[in-house]
């Protein structure tokens, strides 16, 4: 049926900032979604807060809008452009939500938007539990047995009716706090009573439990004719009891028959067409009894998700760009395959290689959190692999975390040593046992030696209840390992004796030759050359959604060990690798993946071909229409050198994928690949101290007092010397991992003792800690001659967050002439003693008008796409451009932009994710996202920076302040300006003292324990509106952390700096004065750059 | 033990013998589809064949009794790339090793099937041999071009049922004949759901046996294409078009073809597998369909006499995959009308059996898959 012609003008609503659960893959759909609507021909107008995406460019969409994913933007929005239809099912739940409750409020019928894709009643039968229920009920699809009870007694009476074990959820609890799990009739009944308690509604749901049973997931399409298709099944490693995103997955399902698996296809048919959806697609997540082959049906959800981004990336079919065709009213058979190029979508994709999916953790971010997994996701980013086989796919997936593994263990990195799993003691065995039972980040690795001290696969299964398949594939990894084994060097530097055929069987189960060298005794390269002389190579298939029936038009490829190659290197043309930046984790996310494509772009307008090697299957830069060539493969120098053995580009550019090539650079450069852009010796000044000191001094540039240690002694001589308090980190780390401000000596022999291992190589890095100090960042971009400066970055909160958490603001407005002067001429100089070419960023300190250099980056960092949607300028794109060549003149960059607007950077972290950990913000970055609030004077654009960031600043109630000492002078004038606007203002003694002899109104409440109702009651009772809590120096007070958490668990506004206190209450004053927010789109704001 | 496949190009393929040792001929056919492999191998269709499984991992959920389509493996030879060590299923009840040894299965496995497809792919289904003996190119090609003169084609008569069965329905349920030259248990199945009477008669049934039986319907099965028996049976088809109501399956839709007069057209690859797409003219709803065949009606032959519709089309290189003819009661399906899950029936074996006795018979699932469904229509249906 041809697409619609009574709609012209579609909105549509991305994902906001990254968070846990929410990541690049909603940039992936939006971006497939903007280019689907533009090439039908419709007016596409885009809301989103988040600047990091490609989604945002203003090329993308015919108008863009950063503004706060509320529905009072999105009014505003639908009002000024008077969109005819919205589609919501591309930007996760964010997008499904904020334009379900358009539906509720009676928005999208006052303006007369209609909703495509999916319809109020269809988003409403598949996220209400109670319609939900009904729905699969009335078509006989089976939900786990459930009901809801007021009582113990009548929870009981449901929960013996079901059966053990039960779960059992709290009802209006958040976060899914208080829930547990029943195995008997005693544990039923107290933890019936201990639920009801928590649930402020007195209500918990005794729900039949699943755990353990198989988790199957099902990706489907249906268009308005009804033409339905499967993408793919995936089949969740780990069972049921851990949340999919935190899975170990492979697509497609390995255990099911062919009945099952026809059987499984008929109900997600049945269920799409139950819940309504008549234009997209839909996740559907089943469990299945491994004894019995009893099926329920877990969840759906009616929209664009992180599975299904997962399941385009691992067939190669397009779900995003075809659901957003189905929605305006093509069918099917109506949309074209671009991957085949002669077959249309109406068809199911099929695969002839494994895909294996494993997550990436940050639990080391968050000390005091339990490492452990369960049914509230904790993952920040995801790799995916593909094999010709689960054991290769498997391997290539561990190495594709780069979490310095090479692959199931067998690198020199395992935590128990062969040795002791020979000869396990008892608590060896309980403590793996226990590893196996429990799911954790870990498991793997444990099953691992599980295996190995002796564990058969019905044990491992009877623990784990992982699937015996899965298990046994991991049996055959470590059987391998102990034919590797038997060939091992006496001395590293000898020939390898390993016969080829056991050096291929090897290869085929995916071992890296980082195994093979530490299980061989041997070097990587000698296991290099030793493949190579006995012709075992990586040879390239591609992935076509057939099955190799048609022939495949996007060169979509994946490595393997098997005899022939289908990546045919072009000869004809110029090529550049771009190396992208892995799974998402805090520090590296979305924004080099920003840059990595509009590199691939730069590219293509210059005439090169563009290679993009990624293993991030949320992102857009493995979308198959992003570069000329695609390799899915992990980022470690033997990948990627396998490549550039059959590519032989001219060159690689490494500075848009964060550290994750940069790590790799050193080998790669020295194994002869050229990198592109600034040279690896400037690299290198600017990222060792001691050249990097030269050069300031050279450059009579100024930086705070330093000194390295590798040890305690060293480092309290450093200490001594430049005084406390001190900033302390170890050299080559990301995101400010174990980076500490450190206040006195006791502090700092801890945390040489505890936080880190130094050494000679490796030593700490100490400065001095500049305090109450502004941070700024600079933007900019060279060409080995000219710099122009992209955009100048004044942090809010002081010096000591870290850069990445900290929120800023572009234009600074703080900073005087002189000052802004200073730091440009400095950027300048550094650029040009560094012969930059390309991105550099810059980090000030600025104290008592002294303009201090912390550091320097010649390479992309976090803030170039906010910086290039504030200025106009796409920075990464021109950076390419340079690196090809061009100069800053040849690409009209000559000087830089003066922008009339003001835009507010502003973190969003995940501490709901983990509960117990405290709230604060430091050195070591949390955040996992960023949000932009832009306007037209800085307490607006901060108020909409908060807003965006899901800080809801209130414009009346009460705010609660207690601040360390040091800050309780700088607090008066905010808790004054709040009682000006009409707040109530509570605190605790210290700060109630300091407030009410400054004339300021205020409630004192009693400290934790020592009365109630404390600050927690009015929490719990909704009548706190606001907190203002700053960390009292190095100790953290138990008290505060319990603050804290509680504002964190009941959503209320959190502020822990009073810089950021200053700044909310601008944001407060503008919103009270301004109830009605302007919105504004990205090209208006541009048509007004200079 | 090593294994080869020689092709009739000339290409080679080394592996690793899995299954009993040995060396056996047939056309090299691929399937894409990732489960089914019991199914593929006991289904009669597949007699002869050199299966390549295109999915690189087999044997993972072992094999069952119940998933056997015949009461033995057709296939000459299997190719694959990995074959699972354990199996895991709670159906399981034996080892995909353990079936491949008692069926005397020659196969190879660790073979670069992509590699293989692709040549298949590009160069047309070929005559292929497996070979435990040698991996030697030009003696293998050599003993394949001489196998190819005396090989053989006649499963049919081997897989079609001895002598007429019967098998006891409802009562009240139609009566139906099905010719048997190969048909699958899960379409036999799928008759028993729906409670039909069935007699399965030999291959070499006369049609007059079979008027004289007076069925409701008559079902020609699907079958090994190619086969030396087929145009005996066309022989006798042709005498009952019109006659008897019919459904054509496969093979036995290729049969009404000749009968009524068309032309079969072999095609270069073929549709193997469990993803095509069919669709009526003129309608935009279709159906995703299980397939398995190397041969089509040629359109373009088919007598306008014989009053016959083409309702399903493939819908990427627009074969007929469905036809059906008012006034010699009949609908023929290229595809395989595989059941939809647990219990359930494809719709055609329903308008079959509306065909058959079109008054008392009121078929289970009424989205036929000829309609076009107009959008309005569609957003009712759903909502309904």
């Amino acid at each position: 049926m041809p697409k619609r012609k009574d709609i012209r003008k579609i909105l549509m609503i991305g994902s906001g900032p990254i968070v846990i659960g929410q990541a690049c893959e909603f940039d992936y759909s939006g971006s497939q979604a903007c280019k689907a609507l533009r090439e039908e021909g419709y007016y596409t107008i885009l809301v989103n807060s988040n600047p990091a995406t490609i989604m945002t460019d203003p090329n993308m969409a015919d108008v863009t809008y950063i503004e706060p994913l509320t529905v009072e933007a999105v009014t505003e929005i639908i009002r000024k452009e008077r969109p005819d239809a919205i589609l919501p099912t591309l930007g996760g739940q964010t997008g499904l939500n904020l334009a379900f409750f358009l539906m509720k409020e009676g928005i999208l019928k006052k303006y007369g938007v209609e909703s495509i894709g999916a319809d109020v009643d269809a988003i409403s039968r598949a996220e209400d539990r109670e319609l939900f229920k009904k729905a699969m009920t009335e078509i006989g699809i089976g939900v786990p047995k459930s009901g809801i009870a007021r009582s113990v007694e009548e929870g009981m009476k449901i929960g013996l009716g079901i059966g053990f074990p039960l779960i059992l959820r709290p009802a209006y609890t958040l976060g899914g706090s208080g829930g547990s799990t029943a195995y008997n009739k005693e544990e039923l009944e107290t933890n019936l009573a201990k639920g009801l308690e928590i649930s402020p509604v007195h209500q918990i749901l005794v729900e039949q439990s699943v755990l353990g049973w198989k988790e199957i997931e099902f990706e489907v399409m249906r268009d308005c004719v009804d033409n339905v298709i499967m993408i793919t099944s995936m089949e969740n490693v780990d069972p049921m009891g851990i949340h999919t995103g935190d899975s170990v997955v492979v697509a497609p399902s390995q255990s099911l028959t062919a009945e099952e698996y026809a059987q499984f296809v008929n109900l997600s048919k049945k269920i799409i067409r139950k819940i309504g959806i008549t234009g997209g697609g839909a996740n559907i997540q089943f469990a299945q009894n491994p004894d019995n082959g009893h099926i329920v049906i877990i969840e759906v959800n009616p929209r664009l998700s992180r599975s299904s981004a997962l399941a385009s990336k691992a067939t190669g079919f397009p779900i995003a760009r075809v659901a957003t065709k189905l929605a305006v009213g093509l069918t099917l058979p109506e949309v074209l395959n671009q991957v085949t190029g002669r077959t249309t979508a109406f068809f199911e994709p099929t695969v002839d290689y494994c895909v294996f999916k494993i997550c990436r953790f940050t639990f080391e971010k968050f000390p005091g959190t339990q490492r452990i997994l369960n049914t509230s996701m904790k993952a920040v980013g995801e790799a995916m692999s593909i094999g010709r086989n689960f054991k290769e796919a498997l391997q290539k997936g561990i190495r594709s975390t780069e979490t310095r593994r090479f692959g199931l263990g067998a690198d020199g990195k395992d935590k128990i040593t062969d040795a002791k799993l020979k000869n396990p003691s008892a608590d060896l065995i309980a403590e793996i046992k226990e590893k196996i039972r429990v799911p954790n980040d870990d498991r793997l690795f444990y099953i691992r030696y599980g295996i190995m001290m002796g564990l058969s696969n019905d044990e491992i299964y009877e623990l784990s209840r992982i699937d015996r398949w899965f298990i046994d594939n991991l049996r055959e990894i470590v059987e391998t390992e102990e034919g590797i084994k038997k060939h091992r060097n006496r001395h590293p530097e000898n020939a390898l004796k390993i016969p080829p055929e056991i050096l291929l069987k090897a290869k085929k189960s995916g071992f890296s030759d980082v195994q093979l060298a530490f299980l061989l005794n041997s070097t990587e390269k000698n296991v290099r050359a030793t493949r190579k002389k006995h012709n075992i190579k990586a040879v390239y298939k591609l992935v076509d959604t057939c099955g190799g029936e048609f022939k495949a038009e996007k060169p979509y490829y994946y490595s393997t060990y098997e005899k022939k190659s289908e990546s045919e290197p072009s000869s004809n043309k110029k090529k550049v690798l771009i190396l992208g930046g892995g799974p998402n984790r805090i520090g590296q996310g979305i924004e080099f993946d920003y840059c990595c494509c509009h590199a691939s772009y730069a590219l293509k307008e210059e005439g090169y071909e563009s290679i993009m090697v990624n293993c991030n299957p949320e992102t857009v830069s493995t979308d198959y229409d992003t570069s000329d060539k695609l390799y899915f493969e992990p980022l470690t120098v033997e990948d990627v050198m396998n490549i550039v053995d059959i590519e032989k580009p001219v060159g690689a550019i490494v500075q848009f994928g964060g550290q994750t090539p940069l790590n790799i650079s050193g080998p790669l450069a020295k194994a002869g690949l050229h990198i592109l852009g600034t040279s690896p010796e400037s690299i290198d000044i600017a990222e060792d101290r001691k050249l990097f000191q030269h050069m300031l001094k050279k450059l009579k540039l100024i930086q705070p007092d330093n000194g390295t240690a590798t040890s305690f002694e060293e480092a309290a001589d450093v200490a001594k010397r430049i005084g406390y308090p001190v900033v302390v980190r170890p050299s080559f780390v990301l995101g400010g991992r174990a980076m500490e401000i450190v206040y006195d000596e006791k502090s700092l022999k801890d945390y040489m003792e505890k936080a880190v291992e130094a050494s000679p190589e490796r030593p700490i890095l100490i400065d001095k800690f500049l305090e109450d100090a502004i941070e700024v960042d600079v933007d900019a971009i060279a060409d080995g001659e000219r710099c122009v400066i992209g955009g100048i970055l004044e942090h809010i909160e002081e010096a000591g967050i870290h850069s990445g958490d900290s929120a800023m603001v572009l234009p600074p407005h703080t900073l005087g002439k002189d000052i802004i002067e200073t730091i440009k001429k400095n950027t300048y100089a550094m650029a040009k003693e560094l012969k930059v070419k390309g991105l550099m960023n810059v980090q000030y300190a600025v104290k008592n008008n002294i303009v201090y250099i912390l550091e320097v980056n010649p390479r992309a960092s976090r803030t170039v796409p906010f910086v290039s949607k504030a200025v106009a300028v796409p920075l990464a794109k021109l950076a390419t451009k340079i690196m090809l060549g061009k100069t800053l003149k040849e690409l009209g960059f000559a000087k830089e932009k003066e922008v009339e607007c003001v835009a507010v950077k502003e973190s969003v972290f995940p501490f709901v994710r983990f509960p117990g950990v405290d709230a604060v913000l430091g050195p070591e970055m949390k955040s996992t996202g960023e949000v932009m609030g832009i306007d037209s004077t800085f307490g607006m654009a901060y108020a909409k920076s908060q807003i965006a960031a899901g800080q809801k600043l209130p414009t009346k109630g009460n705010v609660f302040i207690s601040v360390k000492n040091q800050d309780k002078r700088n607090v008066i004038f905010v808790a004054k300006k709040l009682a000006d606007l009409g707040f109530k203002i509570f605190a605790t003694s210290g700060t109630a003292d300091a407030l009410s002899s400054n004339d300021i109104e205020v409630k004192m409440l009693p400290k934790l324990g020592e009365g109630r109702p404390n600050i927690i009651d009015l929490i719990k009772d909704g009548k706190v509106d606001m907190i203002i809590n700053t960390p009292a120096g190095k100790m953290t007070k138990e008290d505060e952390t319990k603050i804290r958490s509680h504002a964190i668990l009941y959503n209320v506004p959190l502020i822990t700096t009073v810089s950021g206190a200053q700044a909310s209450v601008n944001g407060i004053e503008n919103l009270i004065k301004k109830p009605h927010m302007n919105v504004k789109s990205l090209q208006e704001y541009h048509k007004k750059i200079k | 033990m090593k294994a080869a496949l020689i092709m009739e190009d000339g290409s080679l393929f080394d592996g690793i013998s899995v299954g009993v040792a040995g060396e056996t001929i047939g056309e090299v056919v691929l399937n894409t589809a990732v489960t089914g492999y019991q199914e593929m191998m006991t289904d009669p269709a597949n007699a002869g064949k050199i299966l390549v499984l295109t999915y690189p991992l087999i044997g993972n959920y072992g094999v069952a009794k119940k998933f056997n389509e015949s009461g033995r493996v057709w296939v000459s030879g299997l190719i694959i790339k990995e074959p699972s060590r354990i199996y895991s299923n709670w159906q399981a009840e034996g080892s995909f090793d353990d079936f491949l040894k008692r069926e005397k299965v020659v196969a190879a496995a660790d073979v670069d099937t992509r590699t293989l497809a692709i040549t298949i792919r590009d160069k047309g289904q070929m005559l292929g041999m497996i070979s435990t003996r040698s991996s030697d190119r030009d003696k293998l090609l050599k003993k394949l071009r001489q196998e190819k003169k005396n090989g053989r084609a006649d499963f049919i008569s081997a897989a079609s049922t001895m002598k007429a069965a019967e098998i006891k329905g409802k009562p009240s349920g139609a009566r139906i004949a099905v010719l048997d030259l190969g048909m699958p248990q899960s379409l036999i199945r799928q008759l028993k759901t729906l409670g039909c009477n069935i007699t399965l008669l030999p291959y070499n049934t006369s049609a007059q046996a079979i008027r004289a039986m007076k069925p409701d319907g008559l079902i020609i099965s699907s079958g090994p294409e190619g086969d030396a028996a087929i145009a005996k049976v066309v022989d006798e088809v042709k005498t009952l078009i019109g006659k008897v109501p019919m459904l054509g399956i496969g093979l036995g839709h290729e049969i009404i073809g000749l009968a009524i007069g068309a032309k079969l057209k072999k095609m270069k690859v073929g549709h193997h597998g469990v993803n095509y797409p069919v669709r009526g003219a003129d309608s935009f709803k279709g159906e995703i369909t299980v397939q398995n065949h190397s041969y089509v009606v040629d359109e373009a032959s088919i007598p306008k006499k014989a009053g016959v519709n083409i309702t399903l089309r493939n819908i990427n290189d627009k074969t007929v995959e469905e036809m059906e003819s008012r006034t010699s009661k009949f609908i023929s399906a290229q595809y395989s009308p595989a059941s939809p899950g647990f219990e359930e029936v494809n719709p055609l074996f329903c308008r079959f059996l509306k065909l058959c006795a079109p008054k008392n018979t009121r078929p289970r699932n009424s989205s036929a898959n000829t309609e076009t469904l107009k959008r309005k229509e569609c957003l009712e249906y759903a909502k309904a």
